[in-house]
């Protein structure tokens, strides 16, 4: 830690010395004045500077992106060699221990068993179908086979670790015998766990969090991974300050009056420029991409029924989770999550576009410039509030306000988590977002055009009725497009305010959910990464994204339309 | 172009017969017009003749477009304006609290420096006066106001057939005769113009103007504008201001060729302005 810090510094001053030689040099060749250089001296500064720092950042930041992982598999390498000797004791008594033997013979029997009852049950139901008892009797014995081989398959589980210990307690305490023991222990390591066995040790080794134990086997294998990790930094290190010398003799040698310093300088700049669009512009290409992979694994785990998906009504993705489920093909559709999300959007548009374009037009064409400055601010307050806060706010004060008054009216089916409360709150959210943005526009219609239907005799309103809101219309359809992508993409509220069942209605008193509710639901707690269940998520996710996708690029165009006008 | 003016070498005598020729339509005495702390028309009085072009001329900032604006009160529209003095249309006080704005400027109508065609199409634009007034009583009376006034606006052989496309289409001189039409289809009695072709191409130009000498049959025209050859060219009367003061006023021939005040003579010369 401290070496790089002491490697960054010395990049830093020899930058800077850099900066210094260079326009140095620059001024002696110019003799002393800068009007026979081809650039200001301050460039040939900048341009030596460059070649000084940047290659041996770049450098640096290899290092530490890649040093850490090239550590691992350096130092994992040599712990596995270690264990090699251990490691062929373990198989030849695997091999040779009758238990385990047993065990294995028993496995495959119960596999055997299970190929056997499944073939039994699929004649079944070729004759007697699904609902005859001759295959509910198949299927039993099906269940019976599957739950023998998981406990022969515990019982293997057993047998290898208590070998496995035997073995390892066997292994001398010398600091080679606890490297190996930990080397062996790491390659019988699951793939999953393996990762936290690694972060275990290099907490032991450079202090790096904590550790979930502290073992000697452990404190051995941090043993080995210390002097890779100090020759590698120290290399690294050394060569950064050897590129960043050599980089600036290099630059400073080519320091002359007719050097172009200049334009190098603009071309690296904007090569930097162009690097971090790149960043933005890549970063969005890789989200979609891997929400375009895991929906086509959805999609491959359903068995392309891509319409079923789209088009099919029943959503109940819990039910498909045993591998042997008959029927699991309706589990996935998702029509009840479109309509859920239509009917909270729709509610959310109903609050949000009348009251926003009002209050909009009010600000910008009624209110006096004092009210103006006060009012606008205080609306834009509520697009400040978090999310989370307005989904309290419609599940505590709302949603049972709601639900009392729908009871009152005689309707004794009212739920606290309804569309309705969602959908109005949400609505409340989105009104500064559609006042901000119609206010902009209502505020772009030139005043010439205000002028001529005022000089045509015509009242205030009539004048905002007539001529303004048309003109602003474009805009405003714009800005309506925009809140409909932020409603439909909007979570929180409908999480807490409007339930999880996946009703497919029309009813605003009911439950409903929505597409973003569904996949926190799919991604939030313990899950499995390679189940439909859980990949369902991305499909979703890459529905909502095509739909905003789609509602932005109209709004744009609609906007862009509307500018063309006027400027 | 000028046949009512009958020029003879004494300007005085020629300001009184054109006025016994054309009634006074306009008349303003001590008009004071000032925008929050700053005063910008200072006393302004002044009698216009009806059927006739009267041109305010002056440098930028001189006041010309204030007046203009108090005519039809369009100054209500900003929130900082005071209007003090007299303006009488037919002798009938403008500045009247008992007259409404509304009303006034269905009598005056307006046309600006920029062209503002209402995002409507050709049509909705030239009978959005008379619909808002209540003007026409059936659709097809409604049809024969928009013909006539395009006719007198000289657009109608041009859009005849296009009515119902959008007016912003049009190209800027079409535009600006649309809204001239459109100020003409309420039938105003004064029609004030603000740098009407300051927008404008020269052949369009020529066409506003040769509107303009037409349209002097039937109204009381004013025009502001920043272009004396213009002022020359269309105009019977003109006003000279200067810093918020009307300096001279006169009969156009008058005041191009034999003006009273050192300051017209200068700026007409083109020594300032």
């Amino acid at each position: 830690m401290q070496l790089s810090l002491f490697t960054a510094l010395a990049l830093l001053v020899l930058t800077a010395a850099g900066f210094l030689l260079g326009r140095r040099r620059a001024l002696a060749a110019g003799q002393g004045r800068a009007a026979g250089l081809h650039s200001l001296p301050d460039y040939y500064g900048y341009y030596v500077a460059m070649w000084t720092g940047a290659p041996a950042l770049v450098l640096l930041a290899l290092y530490g992106l890649f040093g850490g992982m090239l550590v691992n598999t350096l130092a994992l390498a040599e712990l596995e060699r270690s264990a090699e000797p251990l490691g062929a004791r373990y198989e030849s008594v695997l091999e040779i221990d009758p238990a385990h033997a047993g065990l294995r013979a028993e496995r495959d029997q119960a596999e055997a068993g299970r190929l056997a009852a499944r073939e039994y049950a699929d004649a079944m139901f070729t004759q007697h179908g699904a609902e005859s008892p001759q295959m509910a009797e198949a299927m039993t014995d099906v269940d019976g086979w599957i739950a023998e081989g998981e406990r022969v398959e515990a019982e293997l589980e057993t047998r290898e670790s208590q070998l496995l210990s035997q073995i390892l307690g066997a292994a001398p305490d010398s600091p080679q015998g606890l490297a190996a023991r930990a080397g062996l222990e790491y390659a019988q390591l699951p793939i999953e766990r393996r990762q936290l066995f690694i972060s275990d040790i290099r907490a032991l080794a450079f202090g790096e969090g904590m550790a979930s134990r502290d073992t000697a086997e452990l404190r051995a294998a941090a043993a080995v991974f210390q002097p890779y990790e100090t020759t590698i930094k120290w290399t690294v290190c050394l060569l950064a300050f050897s590129i960043a010398v050599i980089g600036l003799a290099r630059a400073w040698r080519r320091v002359a009056p007719g050097f172009r310093a200049r334009n190098r300088v603009e071309g690296a700049i904007s090569f930097l420029l162009m690097l971090s669009s790149a960043i933005a512009i890549l970063t969005t290409l890789g989200i979609v991409m891997s929400l375009l992979f895991e929906a086509i694994r959805f999609f491959a785990a359903i068995d392309w029924r891509v319409h079923e998906f789209l088009f099919g009504t029943q959503w109940s993705p819990q039910i498909a989770i045993r591998a042997d489920q008959i029927g699991q093909s309706g589990a996935f559709g998702a029509v009840p999550l479109f309509v859920g999300t239509g009917l909270i959007t729709l509610i959310a548009m109903a609050v949000a576009v009348p009251v926003g374009l009002f209050a909009a037009i009010y600000l910008s064409e009624y209110a006096s410039p004092g009210v103006r400055a006060w009012a606008k601010p205080v609306l834009e307050i509520l697009a400040g509030i978090p999310t989370v806060v307005y989904g309290f706010f419609a599940l505590l004060t709302v949603g049972p306000f709601l639900r009392d008054f729908a009871m009152l009216l005689g309707y004794e089916d009212a739920v606290t988590q309804s569309a309705l409360s969602a959908g109005l709150v949400m609505g409340v959210m989105i009104i500064p977002f559609v006042s901000s943005l119609s206010d902009d526009v209502i505020n772009a219609v030139p005043q010439t055009l205000r002028d001529g239907a005022y000089a045509m005799g015509a009242t205030k309103s009539e004048a905002v009725r007539q001529v303004v809101l048309p003109a602003a219309l474009p805009g405003i359809v714009g800005a309506v497009l925009l809140a409909v992508s932020r409603a439909v993409g909007e979570t929180m509220i409908v999480v807490m305010a409007a339930g999880q069942a996946a009703n497919l209605t029309a009813n605003p008193l009911e439950s409903v959910t929505t597409i973003t509710v569904q996949i926190v639901t799919l991604l939030t707690g313990d899950q499995e990464f390679n189940s439909a269940k859980t990949l369902s998520a991305f499909a979703l996710g890459l529905v909502l994204f095509v739909m905003t996708l789609m509602l932005n690029i109209v709004a744009l165009r609609v906007v862009q339309k509307y500018r063309e006008k006027y400027d | 172009m000028a046949d009512d003016t009958n020029t003879s070498a004494n300007g005085r005598t020629v300001y009184h017969a054109n006025r016994h020729a054309h009634p006074v339509k306009v008349a303003a005495a001590g008009v004071d017009v000032s925008y929050g702390d700053k005063q910008a028309l200072h006393g302004v009085t002044l009698d216009i003749p009806d059927r006739a072009v009267t041109a305010f001329i002056g440098p930028s900032g001189c006041g010309k477009s204030t007046f203009l604006r108090c005519i039809n009160r369009m100054n209500d529209t900003i929130e900082t304006a005071r209007v003090s003095g007299s303006i009488t249309i037919d002798g009938e006080e403008v500045n009247d609290r008992g007259v409404d704005p509304v009303i006034l400027r269905a009598r005056v109508g307006m046309v600006f420096q920029k062209p503002n065609p209402f995002p409507k199409s050709i049509y909705d634009n030239v009978a959005y006066g008379p619909r808002i007034h209540g003007l026409s009583n059936s659709r097809d009376e409604l049809d024969s106001i928009v013909e006539n006034s395009l006719k007198k606006a000289g657009l109608w052989a041009e859009v005849s057939d296009r009515l119902h496309t959008p007016g912003t289409a049009l190209s800027g001189g079409q535009q600006q005769r649309l809204v001239i039409a459109r100020a003409i289809a309420v039938n105003p009695e004064v029609i004030l113009m603000d740098e009407p072709c300051s927008a404008l191409d020269p052949i369009a130009t020529a066409k506003i103007e040769e509107l303009i000498d037409e349209l002097r049959e039937n109204y009381c025209l004013i025009i502001v504008t920043h272009s004396m050859a213009q002022a020359a060219r269309v105009s019977q009367m003109t006003a000279f201001f200067h810093l918020g003061h009307l300096v001279e006023y006169g009969p156009t021939e008058e005041i191009f060729t034999n003006p009273t005040d050192r300051r017209t003579q200068d700026y007409i010369t083109g020594r300032f302005g």
